[in-house]
């Protein structure tokens, strides 16, 4: 493991102490507890958001534990710890504070590795699809909680981890089929993949008398904790990412200019797998994430939304994602989309679904890094529309539902681009005589 | 079959990148060995210095099992876009470019975990 690797294990290791110490300051000990232990009983489906159910400390306390098990893994598992590993620890710690947790993620994990065995393929080559995949958590959460009213708790117990492995074993197969549809043009794979392989579980819940039914718990207003993480996470990863590259420069690197690699890291698409910490540099990559997370902020604070759970867990999500894909060049549009989306429509742009279409929305950015900011726009635009249906058709089972409209605008436009593209009239040139008489 | 339909998709995405440069001439040879296969490729575009180091860098990158065995799946089928030599560096045991007569020649190894590309001949 290299130097700034180890380093980086140190940060976010650093990440979840002083997290975990915020929560039980802000809400107390036994109370944070107390909130924690609530939420392990909780629906985990959308929207459910743990701020409300067990306070701004417990839900935090939750969104640790789940990334520290994420963290873990990462380590046992020994993969690097780079773009795409870190944008998973901060999904997954984001969406802690509304649908993950320790117990509901664990088998869905256990399924992806099953998957793996199956396949003859390490656990490694399918660890960014069982991190990732435990987006479909709710799943075990649903028959364990909300289908213990009617049944007794064991046989649910039983069921709801069973139905957690399968989902896990399909995950894998499926994840890979998806991609092929929008080929990279949509960051959250695995929120396609899981709104997918949600429609059938969601199907077959309701066939067996469960209701499915899209609710929304969601705490109004601004928790002090959820407010203050944003801006503290993000001044925090800026001066990390300078310092990582002045102070703890790998031996054998060249000399990294962080503010040249942040301008690097906006030329590129973000098209999947854009490692920014691999193809750019790490401190750039750090320092990409900190300044979206401070534009995520004040775009939140500028339309009036509340500062909760699924809010600050798409400004994580964000966050993560600005080593493996997302810039302020390609976002910007997408989230300009949106906007421009809720203005004709008539949605407020504070409303629960918008807020978080515009900060999951992000998802398309690599369309606006590959084809340009009006295709951009455009994208978000139809995710704005896409994403308020979307919950329904799998009943929140999928955590990352605008992964999933995301992955289904980006396959639509995909299609009409590449179907452009290969109707044109073909550009190749024509032989001159005197090539075909040199018999070339 | 899963041999083969890697092959393909390997060979797609190395002849994607290879026609964008409009070569006169693109010569593909593929060599199977029990234990592992060589791809030379070679056209006849004159190709820049940094170009050769931009393509070096895609194939001699670090193993990133995580990202081959997931997102190396897309390898060779998205041939309307530019071509994507990461993707092919994620799923090569060895590569390297070098300069031919009038272009340059691409060599790509690829083997199990007991094959050992520096022991390999090249034709």
């Amino acid at each position: 493991m290299e130097k700034q690797e180890r380093i980086l294990y140190f940060m976010l290791s650093a990440v979840l102490v002083v997290s975990a110490a915020a929560a039980v300051l802000y809400q107390g000990a036994s109370s944070a507890v107390q909130g924690f232990l609530l939420i392990q009983q909780h629906p985990a489906r959308l929207i459910n958001d743990y701020v409300q159910v067990g306070g701004g400390g417990g839900a935090l306390l939750n969104a640790v534990s789940v990334a520290a098990i994420s963290l873990a893994l990462i380590w046992f598992v020994d993969v690097k710890l780079s773009g795409p590993t870190i944008a998973a620890f901060f999904t997954i710690m984001g969406f802690g504070l509304f649908g993950k947790t320790p117990l509901n993620i664990l088998p869905i994990i256990i399924g992806v590795y099953i998957a793996s065995k199956i396949a003859g393929k390490t656990f490694s080559e399918y660890i960014l699809i069982a991190l990732f995949g435990t987006a479909l958590g709710p799943l075990a959460t649903y028959i364990v909680v909300e289908f213990a009213s009617v049944n007794s708790l064991l046989p649910s117990l039983i069921l709801g981890t069973a139905g957690g492995i399968a989902a896990g074993i399909v995950l894998p197969a499926a994840a890979i089929s998806m991609l092929h549809l929008h080929q990279g043009y949509n960051l959250y794979n695995m929120g396609f993949t899981c709104g997918f392989v949600g429609l059938f579980a969601a199907g077959l819940l309701e066939a067996s008398g469960g209701n499915v039914a899209v609710q929304v718990v969601w705490f109004s207003g601004s928790d002090a904790l959820m407010y203050w993480i944003t801006p503290v996470l993000s001044g925090f990863l800026i001066i990390f990412g300078i310092l990582l590259e002045k102070l703890w420069r790998t031996g054998n690197g060249r000399k990294r200019h962080v503010w040249k690699d942040l301008l690097l890291i906006q030329k590129r698409s973000g098209r999947l797998p854009d490692d920014f910490m691999d193809n750019v540099s790490n401190g750039g990559g750090l320092l990409n994430t900190g300044i979206l997370g401070f534009l995520s902020w004040f775009y939140v604070i500028a339309v009036g939304g509340d500062f909760n759970g699924p809010v600050l867990g798409g400004i994580l999500t964000i966050i993560g994602f600005g080593v493996f894909g997302k810039h302020i060049r390609n976002c910007i549009p997408v989230v300009a989309g949106v906007v421009v989306s809720c203005l004709i429509f008539g949605f407020s742009l504070s409303a629960p679904g918008p807020i978080l279409a515009a900060l999951f929305g992000t998802t398309l950015a690599p369309l606006a890094g590959e084809f340009g900011a009006h295709v951009g726009v455009a994208a978000g635009f139809i995710h704005l529309f896409m994403v308020v249906r979307t919950a329904a058709w799998h009943g929140g089972i999928d955590l990352y539902n605008n992964g999933f409209s995301g992955g289904l605008t980006a396959a639509m436009m995909f299609a009409v681009i590449e179907w452009y593209r290969s109707t044109r009239p073909d550009d190749f040139p024509r032989r001159r005589p005197e090539d075909v008489s040199e018999g070339g | 079959m899963k041999r083969k339909e890697f092959l393909l998709q390997l060979i797609g995405e190395l002849s994607n990148y290879l026609l964008e440069g409009m070569p006169r001439r693109v010569v593909l040879s593929v060599h199977q060995e029990a234990d592992g296969i060589h791809i030379s490729a070679m056209d006849d575009t004159p190709h820049s210095d940094q170009e050769v180091e931009v393509i070096t860098h895609a194939l001699q990158g670090e193993k990133r099992p995580e990202l081959s065995g997931y997102y190396g799946h897309m390898i060779g089928h998205d041939l309307f876009s530019p071509a994507r030599l990461e993707l092919l560096g994620l799923q090569v045991k060895h590569g390297e470019v070098n300069r031919s007569e009038n272009g340059i020649r691409i060599d790509i190894l690829l083997g199990g975990e007991q094959f050992d590309s520096s022991n390999f001949e090249l034709p």
